[in-house]
C-alpha cells in the first residue's frame, strides 16, 4: 500500500465517538480492585481514565460538576464498602453528598445514567470490569454528553 | 402588633440586655421595607413590622457576631436559619435573642404594581388577606395573588426556636404548588439543561444570591479563592452553571428554602426551582429538613447507617 492510498483510507473512516469517562477510585479498594483486574488480565473498555484518591470521602460533589462542566460524557465514583473505610467512616459521609448530587444532576438534566457510584473492594478485580464495562455501554447508549453551556445549536 | 415588638425591643436595649435589635424599618417607598440595627430605644421606634417585610435577617447574625449579644425578629419559617446557624457553630445561643414575629405571610411587590395602587398609606393584613390603606380608602388583595409562592405553601405555625413570640400564631391555610415547577418536571433531560443553559446565560456573576443567603457564610467562597480556580471568572453559561450547582450543593442540608437568594437576583433566575428541590432531596433521603430540629447533627455533615446506599445488598 503507497504511502497516499494509505492517508486516503484513514481520512476516509470517521472517527467513531468514543465515550469519555474520569473515574474517581480510592486508593485502599477500588483502586487496588482495579489494579487486581489488571493483573487478572481482565478486559474493560480503556474509556476509563482513573483519578486516584484516598478515599470516596475526598470526592468533593465540585469534581464531579468539573467533569460535567468540561464536557466528560460519564463519571464514576468508587470506594470501599460501608463498614470498610480506611478510615472508618469517610464512605458514609460520601454516599450522603453523592447520593444526593446524583438526584439534583437528574433534576438538573444531566442523565442518571452518566453517573455511577458504587462499592467495590479490592478483592473484587472481576467486579471492577464488570461495573467499567457496563457503566461505559450504559454511557455509550446515552450519547455525547452535550455539555451544559449553550445548547442552542445542539438542542432542540 | 406591632407596638408590642417595639416595647419589646425598647425594653431590651434600655435594660441592656442588648447590644442591638435587628428588625425592619419603612424603606424610601412605602411598599418597601429595609433592614434596620437598632441600637438604642429611641431607635426601636422605628421597627415595623407589616406584609412588607421580606427579608431574612437571620443573614447578619454571623456577621455582627463581634458586637456581643443581639435580637433578632425572624418569621416562624426563618427561625430555622438561626437553628442551623447554632447548629453549625456559626453563632452562640446566649448571645441571641430570637423575637419570633407572627406571620401570616410574605407580599410579593409586583402584587402592588400589577394593581397600580397610588398613594399608600399603610399595608397590613386582614384575617389571610392583605389589606391596603390608600388615600381613596381600603382595598384588599387577596392571598393567592399577594402573597409570595413560599408564602402560600407555607406550613410552619411555630417557630423551632424562640425567646419571645410577638404575637399569635396564625393557623395556615391548604399548600398550593408554583406552576412553574410542575412544568419544570415535565421537560426531557435534553429540555432541562437547555432550560438552565438559558437562564444561566443571564447571570451577571454579581453574587447577590450568595450574599442574601444565611447559609452562604463562609469567609472566602470558592468562586473567589484566587488559586485553586474551580471555576472562571468569565460569566458564560458553563461557568455560571457551575456556580450555581455548586453552591446548592454546598448549602444542602442547610437550606431552609427561603427564597432569599432568588429575590435578590436582579436576573431574575428562577433558582428557587433548584433550592425547592434540594430541599425536597434531603427531606426524602435523609429523612431530616434543615433547622427543624435543635438537637440533630448538620445533614451531610452527619451520616447514617440506613441511608439510601447506591446498591443495596
Amino acid at each position: 500500500m503507497s504511502e497516499e492510498t494509505r492517508v486516503e483510507t484513514i481520512e476516509a473512516e470517521p472517527k467513531a465517538w468514543e465515550p469519555k469517562i474520569i473515574g474517581f477510585l480510592c486508593n485502599w479498594c477500588t483502586y487496588a480492585g482495579a489494579d487486581l483486574a489488571g493483573s487478572s488480565r481482565l478486559k474493560y473498555p480503556a474509556n476509563l481514565r482513573v483519578v486516584r484518591v484516598p478515599c470516596s470521602g475526598r470526592v468533593d460533589p465540585q469534581f464531579v460538576l468539573k467533569a460535567f462542566e468540561r464536557g466528560y460524557d460519564g463519571v464514576l465514583v468508587s470506594g470501599c464498602h460501608p463498614g470498610d473505610c480506611h478510615y472508618s467512616k469517610g464512605n458514609f459521609y460520601a454516599r450522603r453528598r453523592l447520593m444526593l448530587l446524583q438526584r439534583f444532576l437528574d433534576y438538573m438534566g444531566i442523565e442518571p445514567e452518566r453517573f455511577h457510584f458504587d462499592w467495590i473492594s479490592a478483592a473484587e478485580g472481576q467486579k471492577f470490569a464488570e461495573v467499567v464495562t457496563e457503566f461505559t455501554e450504559q454511557v455509550r447508549k446515552t450519547g455525547p454528553f452535550p455539555g451544559v453551556g449553550d445548547q442552542s445549536q445542539k438542542v432542540e | 402588633m406591632q407596638n408590642e415588638l417595639r416595647s419589646k425591643a425598647k425594653e431590651l436595649l434600655q435594660n441592656g440586655e442588648v447590644k442591638a435589635v435587628i428588625g425592619y424599618e419603612s424603606g424610601s417607598v412605602p411598599f418597601k421595607s429595609t433592614p434596620l440595627f437598632a441600637e438604642t430605644p429611641e431607635e426601636a421606634d422605628k421597627l415595623i413590622w407589616n406584609p412588607t417585610c421580606v427579608n431574612n435577617l437571620a443573614l447578619y447574625l454571623p456577621q455582627i457576631k463581634s458586637m456581643g449579644k443581639v435580637a433578632v425578629v425572624v418569621k416562624p419559617c426563618e427561625a430555622r436559619n438561626v437553628v442551623e446557624l447554632i447548629k453549625e457553630h456559626q453563632i452562640d445561643r446566649e448571645n441571641i435573642v430570637v423575637l419570633a414575629v407572627s406571620c401570616a405571610g410574605i407580599m410579593k411587590f409586583d402584587a402592588l404594581k400589577e394593581i397600580g395602587l397610588k398613594e399608600i398609606k399603610s399595608i397590613d393584613w386582614k384575617g389571610s388577606d392583605i389589606a391596603v390603606e390608600t388615600s381613596g380608602g381600603q382595598v384588599v388583595i387577596e392571598r393567592e395573588k399577594a402573597l409570595l409562592d413560599k408564602c402560600l405553601s407555607c406550613d410552619i405555625v411555630e417557630p423551632v426556636l424562640f425567646d419571645a413570640m410577638i404575637g399569635k400564631a396564625v393557623q395556615r391555610q391548604s399548600a398550593k404548588v408554583s406552576t412553574i415547577a410542575e412544568e419544570y418536571e415535565k421537560l426531557s433531560p435534553s429540555e432541562r439543561r437547555a432550560f438552565w443553559a438559558k437562564q444561566f446565560e443571564r447571570c451577571i456573576r454579581c453574587y447577590a444570591c450568595r450574599q442574601a443567603c444565611s447559609g452562604c457564610y463562609c469567609k472566602e467562597c470558592f468562586v473567589d479563592k484566587p488559586s485553586q480556580t474551580w471555576v472562571s471568572k468569565r460569566t458564560d453559561a458553563e461557568a455560571n452553571w457551575f456556580f450555581h450547582v455548586g453552591r446548592m450543593m454546598h448549602t444542602a442540608g442547610r437550606c431552609t428554602g427561603c427564597g432569599e437568594c432568588e429575590r435578590a437576583c436582579p436576573m431574575n433566575i428562577p433558582l428557587s426551582l433548584m433550592t425547592k428541590q434540594i430541599c425536597r432531596d434531603v427531606k426524602e433521603m435523609f429523612g431530616n429538613e434543615a433547622g427543624m430540629d435543635a438537637e440533630s447533627s448538620p445533614i451531610l455533615g452527619s451520616f447514617n447507617a440506613q441511608d439510601p446506599d447506591p446498591c443495596p445488598e
